[in-house]
């Protein structure tokens, strides 16, 4: 066991994704079957070894980064192959591996057009190796590279496998592919924000004696090395690099051509893992290193989440595209994520690293729900849908499920994640304007309400009622067993979440106190 | 030449075999190497830097004759010719990497870019081809005599021909920033602003790119282009190295206006060749960032580390990328990448190489582009200047815009419906042509994720500025 601890674990829970990717380019395209079978064990595997890890992983100091190591990288610049995992990381690692395996079980039966198989699983374990990477990355380099590299294939995922729709956008003259115009949106933004987030690491490196190391630099952050003029530079273009990904209002724009764009397997890992990037990223860098500005940017930070909250909210209420709301639904959720963050306290980061989880898990659920609908109807117009609990009673059901886990409903995992950032919100770190938080608490919850009135509505418009002559004499196909065996996981994995929350804050919780304890003094 | 007509097949096969025996006494040299050798008087040196650059341009120069094997039998006649012209090029090229007097530096940079002006023009019955080799040939008359001049001055002031005497001649009499220094600075800088194309001396590169043979215009893109820079890096750190502060500033206003123009009009382009033709100059930008920065804060040293990475990475991502648009604009038939649509489902192989190549370019993780645009930022924001945090930013947003045009060709052969389907056209992929692929590739790869290679490049560049 020793060989798991000293870093080789995490570092094969990185790269056997990315190596197993290689050997399926090496496979013959003919060898469909031989590619499927290949890409799921490698997945299986990386999500056994993470598993074997949570076990490793010594949950009385889940404060203390571990299982890592540091190995020399880059010398000329000092940047270090330094990895590690901690309360923080090792939920949103494990639920990585698993969303991937789920993923691929999907896409084994239900691949979108063109098929090729090859390319699309190759590019899903590409994927996995930057979301894990980024996951267990102690270096800003290190960190940086992994953060990027989920960029080539997500793009390719939308622009090959994404949704031909034609379309006109304002600003093109001719009309466009959405897939096309949301693959470059998407890279673009993200793109820019990274750019700018990389001047960030650059301007932390040469005030924090030249090291790129995160355990240093926050070390350095702590006693009061960045400061001034320099250190709001610096926290403004990581709150770039990171907010364009979670995303936070007024970013967010790319979100809702992405998800809507995207193949079913593209939406969910999106959904699940690509948004945590940046919501982690500002838990692992952004307030460890410089914890003056994030309580200066703190008000800002949920005066956004509160209207990200209410605006996605919104959004979701005139959207007539099923995959549309669910996106939108997203930009909501992941306001509260950001207001847990703001609040700088325990309970609300803690809210935060369960919100994130349990978005994972209810919003890659109806990803793939909304994208099975989709493919089965060929429509994802709510206003053609209607009395799927009928037509597809399996499918149908989850989707009631998971409609009700996602609008908070106590007992689920949505619950926590809501109900805890208001709590947050409410009595936020000291020093803090507690007028601004106590606004962006009620907003969040008149938010909730919300959220609460479009899923309902969706449900109505979706589940039930009579079904349109249309699909009367359609042969309409319920869930299968590879979708089956995808979504029921998930569903198990909300309830116990919803009834055993002490499965995820028994990793973060020590965690997230001593990073405040360290940040803020107390 | 001087063989019969009937073995010019053996030519091609000399030539490969030629340049790949000349890496041979670079690596003894290197082997063997303690401090730097001088010879001739001074004016010519063997030091690590020297054989690195050699050693770089001589891999340049064997990859564009891989390139051209196919396309120069395609021709039929002119084959002696076409591999000694390269080769002298080469020769100059060489000789620039290691000369330290105005002399051997100015026959270098002449002897690299002479031969290309014939190059150019090799396609003699295409109307732009002409056009092209003519533009080139005008303005790279007009840089050699701005470079002439500027030489002159120095050598009216100092009386001095090897680098070390005139600097600190100019040290001395306290004339590192008079207005005659300057003026030679200024006039060099723009003659060699050719050699490199950066804003505002770019306007003859995309007609010749474009016109020239496809290896030569990656030579011209690649070697050319280095060749200028490595003249570049050596003039101003050996002979202008006091006057730093003035052409710094000159360098950064350059090096701001090339990096953005260059992509602004790369974005319009729907010719491959034009699009890399502004590309590199865009790229040119970023190469030349450190070392202006480096002229205003002094630390040459890193300058030269950065800019030395950057054009090493850059030139074999470049040559790749110029593979990729050989293959699918012969596959295609068509000057106009729009219509490459789908192509890249006839060799999944050539259309990843050609994204590896292009998201190289365009600095996506873990491709080596990631890193020469990382130490490049790098210096810039170690340097705690504004000028230099400003260009830093100039430089980001510039990556961003970039990324539009270098992702479009992907998105063209991957994602684009086919527009003629046509089942029995042959994709073709020679055999020279897999090898400039797999090692342009694999040094893409290994110096995006080993970077610590060039590590050896700081050492370097210090020994380089130390005498």
């Amino acid at each position: 066991m020793e060989l798991l601890t000293n870093g080789m674990g995490l570092s094969v829970v990185v790269f056997f994704p990315l190596i197993s990717a290689f050997i399926i380019t090496l496979i013959p395209k003919a060898q469909e079957q031989l590619i499927k079978r290949f890409a799921l064990v490698s997945s299986l595997i990386t999500f056994v070894l993470s598993a074997v890890l949570l076990f490793q992983f010594d949950f009385s100091s889940a404060d203390k980064l571990q299982l890592g190591n540091k190995i020399s990288w880059i010398k000329s610049i000092n940047a270090n192959y330094e990895i590690g995992i901690d309360g923080i990381s090792l939920p949103l690692l494990v639920l990585s591996t698993f969303i991937t395996v789920l993923a691929i079980i999907y896409s084994i039966e239900h691949l979108p057009e063109p098929k090729s198989p090859k390319g699309f699983l190759a590019l899903i374990l590409v994927l996995e190796t930057g979301m894990n990477g980024t996951f267990v990355a102690l270096d800003l380099i290190l960190f940086f590279v992994f953060f990027e590299i989920v960029l080539l294939p997500m793009y390719f995922m939308i622009g090959i496998w994404g949704d031909k729709t034609v379309r006109t956008v304002s600003g093109f003259k001719n009309q466009i592919e959405t897939r096309l115009y949301a693959s470059i949106k998407f890279f673009v933004f993200t793109l820019f924000g990274s750019a700018f987030m990389l001047l960030g690491f650059l301007g932390l490196y040469y005030r924090g004696n030249k090291t790129f190391s995160i355990p240093e630099l926050i070390e350095l952050g702590t006693s009061g090395a960045f400061t001034g003029t320099f250190a709001t530079l610096v926290f403004a273009v990581l709150f770039l690099g990171f907010a364009v990904k979670v995303p936070m209002w007024p970013l967010h724009t790319w979100l809702p051509d992405a998800h809507t764009a995207a193949p079913t397997v593209g939406s969910v890992l999106l959904a699940a893992i690509l948004l945590k990037l940046g919501s982690y990223g500002f838990v692992r860098i952004a307030i460890p290193i410089l914890p003056d500005q994030a309580k200066a940017w703190a008000p800002a930070i949920a005066i956004l989440s509160a209207i990200g909250i209410i605006y996605g909210s919104l959004a979701c209420l005139a959207q007539t595209d099923l995959k549309r709301l669910i996106a939108f639904s997203s930009v909501g959720h992941m306001g509260f994520v950001m207001l847990g963050i703001a609040s700088l306290t325990p309970i609300g980061i803690n809210a935060a690293m369960i919100g994130m989880v349990a978005h994972g898990v209810i919003t890659g659920l109806l990803f793939f729900l909304s994208g099975s609908m989709a493919h089965t109807y060929h429509t994802r117009d709510m206003g053609r849908l209607g009395g799927n609990m009928k037509l597809l009673p399996k499918t149908g059901a989850l989707l009631g499920f998971t409609a009700m886990a996602s609008l908070g409903l106590p007992g689920l995992a949505g619950f926590w994640g809501e109900f805890m950032a208001l709590l947050g919100a409410y009595n936020p770190l000291d020093g803090l304007n507690i007028t601004v938080f106590r606004t962006s608490m009620v907003a969040g919850a008149i938010g909730t309400v919300l959220t609460a009135g479009y899923l309902l509505w969706m449900l109505q418009r979706v589940n039930l009622g009579e079904p349109s002559d249309e699909w009367l004499d359609k042969d309409l196909h319920d869930a299968d067993v590879y979708e089956l065996s995808a979504w029921i996981p998930l569903v198990v994995l909300t309830v116990l979440i919803g009834v055993f929350p002490k499965l995820i804050f028994g990793a973060t919780n020590d965690a997230v106190i001593a990073m405040l304890s360290k940040a803020f003094g107390g | 030449m001087i063989l019969p007509r009937k073995s010019k097949y053996y030519v091609a096969a000399f030539a490969l075999l030629g340049t790949l025996f000349s890496l041979a006494p670079l690596v003894i040299q290197w082997a063997s190497y303690t401090t730097p050798i001088y010879a001739f008087e001074n004016s010519f040196v063997i030091d690590k830097f020297s054989i690195i650059l050699k050693g770089l341009f001589i891999l340049i120069t064997y990859l564009t004759f891989l390139l051209s094997i196919n396309f120069i039998e395609s021709d039929k006649y002119y084959q002696g010719e076409y591999y000694y012209l390269l080769l002298s090029s080469l020769l100059g090229a060489l000789i620039v990497s290691s000369s330290r007097d105005l002399l051997t530096i100015f026959i270098g940079i002449e002897l690299a870019s002479t031969p290309m002006f014939l190059l150019s023009g090799w396609k003699k019955g295409d109307r732009k081809s002409n056009e092209g080799a003519i533009k080139f040939f005008l303005l790279g008359v007009l840089s050699a005599s701005l470079i002439l001049y500027g030489f002159s001055l120095l050598y009216g002031l100092s009386g001095k021909l090897v680098f070390s005497e005139i600097s600190s001649y100019l040290l001395g009499a306290s004339l590192a920033n008079s207005p005659v220094v300057l003026l030679s600075a200024i006039l060099v800088i723009s003659g060699i602003g050719f050699k490199i194309s950066v804003v505002p001396f770019h306007s003859w590169a995309p007609d010749t790119y474009e016109g020239a043979p496809l290896p030569v215009t990656a030579y011209l893109s690649v070697s050319s282009k280095a060749t200028g820079f490595v003249a570049l890096i050596i003039l101003l750190t050996k002979v202008f190295a006091g006057s730093g502060s003035s052409w710094g500033i000159i360098l950064v206003i350059i090096s701001g206006l090339t990096m953005t123009l260059g992509n602004l009009v790369a974005l319009q382009q729907n010719n491959p060749v034009r699009l890399l033709a502004y590309s590199s100059i865009s790229q040119a930008g970023f190469i030349l960032a450190p070392i202006a920065i480096s002229g205003i804060t002094g630390d040459y040293q890193d300058g030269i580390f950065a800019s030395v990475t950057y054009l090493i990475i850059y030139a074999f991502m470049n040559l790749g990328a110029f593979l990729s648009v050989h293959l699918f604009s012969n596959y295609a038939g068509s000057t106009n990448f729009y219509e490459w649509g789908g192509a890249a489902r006839k060799s999944p192989l050539a259309g990843v190489l050609t994204t590896i190549f292009f998201f190289s370019l365009a600095g996506i993780p873990p491709l080596g582009g990631w890193f020469a645009k990382f130490v490049v930022f790098r210096s810039l924001l170690g340097s705690a200047n504004s000028i230099g945090i400003a260009l830093g930013v100039v430089g980001a947003i510039n990556a961003v815009i970039a990324l539009v045009y270098y992702a479009r060709i992907s998105k063209v052969i991957w994602m684009d419906e086919p527009k003629s389907i046509n089942e029995e056209k042959i994709f073709q992929f020679e055999n020279p042509l897999k090898v400039v692929g797999v090692f342009t590739v694999l040094i893409t790869f290994v110096s995006g994720i080993f970077p610590g290679i060039f590590s050896y490049l700081g050492e370097v560049s210090s020994i380089f500025f130390g005498n």
